[in-house]
């Protein structure tokens, strides 16, 4: 007895989606090792479709109305010639190709879809629709590495062919999807029976397929669809964290490469709060993209604890952090040169440049704590002295550029570095030319945010 | 599995085609599917940062200061003004 067709048993006979969509996941378990092998023996490929109409109707006697079952049986019938093309993989390595596995999952994708369109599957087998829009986009993947490989010889002959086609199945796994999301979303049947639940796990899919070909503008049509609709989803709250988090995680991503840092922060900090304590690899790519984000809104660095927490971080970010902390240009130079590939890799080097203008800022505000304080007058709390020579920013740039004797640092650079942090908003202050002095804010508003 | 493990484990395999190695380690930067679809409120970070804490977790630095070096900063900035002014 195959334990595929068990879970899809217990599955109708208990009104339980996710035991329907265990029997449509085509891989092998460690409890079940034959898992695929014992269901495709089960029948042939001239007898299958018969052989599930006895076996659901009489053996088990599930009692499934006539055109949901007929769907039913189509659909086994087209996953059971699936199975029996992953097995190959197996029995006749030499023979096995992820490209008719693909070819051959597609055809389930599209029964399935037709279903929902015209059998009235129901909205608690939704979790069905997930299992084989994830397993269509893994074996466009392994589909498109097979292709790509086997055709590297005659892509050399041509060059103008190169890329050409590279993600073929990908993008055709993407159109699949895309129909599998509007299923979800224009599915008008009132919400507690709604297709609705499976928008956001869809769009994620979409995201996740978008993001691998490189047409990450592809993302933002579905968005556009996503808000046309938004008085009639239900709040993001009422979904499964997982589909939200996911959700988030990639809205992030989105306006991030954009460079729209502020909606980034948004998006990738909800993801942040409800992402699963234990699910270290997913926060720290959360991280990866809220660390920049942060910098560039807050102008403020990760705290150390945080960092310590994940060691793919810290080693990307944390030299950076340092340097930016101590104010030291040169060591941030260095940083960003033996991480350019890495961050150029994840995409995060242009807002992690505009580190340089906070690792200034911090320099030249030890140059303020430095200079102390004026005498105070009759009992007053002492203030900071904010009249300050450009000599010493001009000191402090040879500090933090590592300059050595021979190197010229000429006040006029300095001058312009300095109207450049007041002109952002890093300094308060302004220059006073003639006298060769800058004239800081008083009363802790410097620096702002700094609490000098 | 941790990075460095897995990492290694892909250096051994080394009879695996080029290309393959290069997509494993793109799909080491996807965003991963959870093992469970939905779980509760406090099993979530937010929770989890301000068990850890007894209030809310501290994922930013809060302050510049950092008094020990403020002093040696200090120095340095005198030793290398003298230099500037010695030179014009």
């Amino acid at each position: 007895m195959s334990s595929i067709l068990q879970d899809f048993e217990d599955g109708q006979r208990h009104g339980s989606g996710p035991r329907l969509a265990l029997a449509l996941t085509p891989v092998d378990t460690p409890q079940d090792p034959d898992r695929l092998k014992s269901f495709y023996s089960f029948s042939n490929s001239a007898q299958i479709s018969a052989s599930l109409r006895y076996y659901l109707c009489q053996t088990c006697g599930l009692k499934i109305p006539k055109q949901e079952l007929n769907a039913w049986i189509d659909i086994l019938s087209a996953y059971w010639k699936a199975v029996g093309e992953i097995l190959q993989f197996n029995e006749f390595p030499s023979r096995a190709s992820w490209v008719r596995v693909f070819d051959n999952w597609k055809e389930v994708a599209n029964l399935l879809i037709r279903a929902y369109s015209n059998s009235g599957f129901e909205n608690w087998t939704i979790p069905c629709l997930y299992v084989v829009g994830k397993y269509l986009r893994i074996f466009a993947s392994k589909a498109d590495a097979e292709t790509s490989s086997q055709g590297s010889v005659a892509y050399l002959q041509d060059d103008a062919s190169t890329d050409f086609g590279k993600d073929a199945k990908t993008e055709e796994a993407a159109r699949v999807l895309n129909r599998m999301f509007t299923l979800c979303l224009n599915d008008r049947a009132p919400i507690d029976e709604s297709r609705k639940w499976g928008v956001y796990y869809m769009t994620n899919l979409l995201f996740k397929t978008y993001f691998k070909i490189n047409a990450v503008g592809l993302s933002k049509n579905l968005l556009r669809a996503l808000s046309a609709q938004s008085k009639e989803l239900p709040d993001l709250e009422d979904f499964p964290k997982s589909h939200i988090v996911t959700f988030k995680y990639f809205v992030g991503v989105i306006y991030f490469l954009d460079e729209s840092y502020s909606e980034a922060e948004e998006h990738l900090a909800y993801a942040w709060r409800f992402c699963h304590k234990n699910a270290m690899k997913n926060k720290e790519l959360i991280l990866t993209y809220l660390v920049p984000c942060h910098l560039v809104t807050t102008h403020t660095l990760p705290s150390k604890k945080l960092l310590s927490h994940a060691p793919r971080l810290e080693a990307l970010f944390r030299s950076l952090c340092d340097c930016i902390r101590k104010g030291d240009l040169h060591g941030f130079d260095a940083a960003m040169t033996a991480g350019e590939e890495e961050f150029v890799k994840r995409r995060i080097y242009l807002p992690l440049e505009r580190g340089r203008d906070i690792a200034l800022r911090n320099l030249f505000r030890k140059v303020f704590i430095a200079g102390g304080f004026e005498e105070a007058k009759d009992g007053q709390p002492p203030i900071r002295r904010t009249r300050i020579p450009v000599a010493e920013f001009v000191a402090a740039l040879r500090i933090g550029t590592h300059a050595d004797a021979r190197t010229r640092i000429d006040i006029d650079e300095v001058e312009c570095l300095l109207s450049n942090l007041i002109y952002k908003g890093l300094m308060k202050g302004y220059i006073a030319r003639e006298r060769g002095m800058i004239v800081l804010s008083k009363g802790g508003t410097a620096f702002p945010g700094t609490g000098v | 599995m941790s990075n460095t493990q897995s990492q290694e484990k892909q250096a051994e395999a080394s009879q695996q085609p080029q290309q393959q190695k290069a997509t494993v380690l793109e799909e080491d930067d996807e965003f991963e599917d959870f093992p469970v679809d939905d779980w509760s409120e406090n099993e979530t970070e937010q929770a989890a940062g301000s068990a850890a804490n007894g209030n809310n977790v501290h994922l930013w630095e809060e302050s510049w200061d950092d008094d020990d070096a403020a002093e040696d900063f200090s120095k340095q900035l005198k030793e290398e003004l003298k230099k500037v002014e010695a030179s014009h």
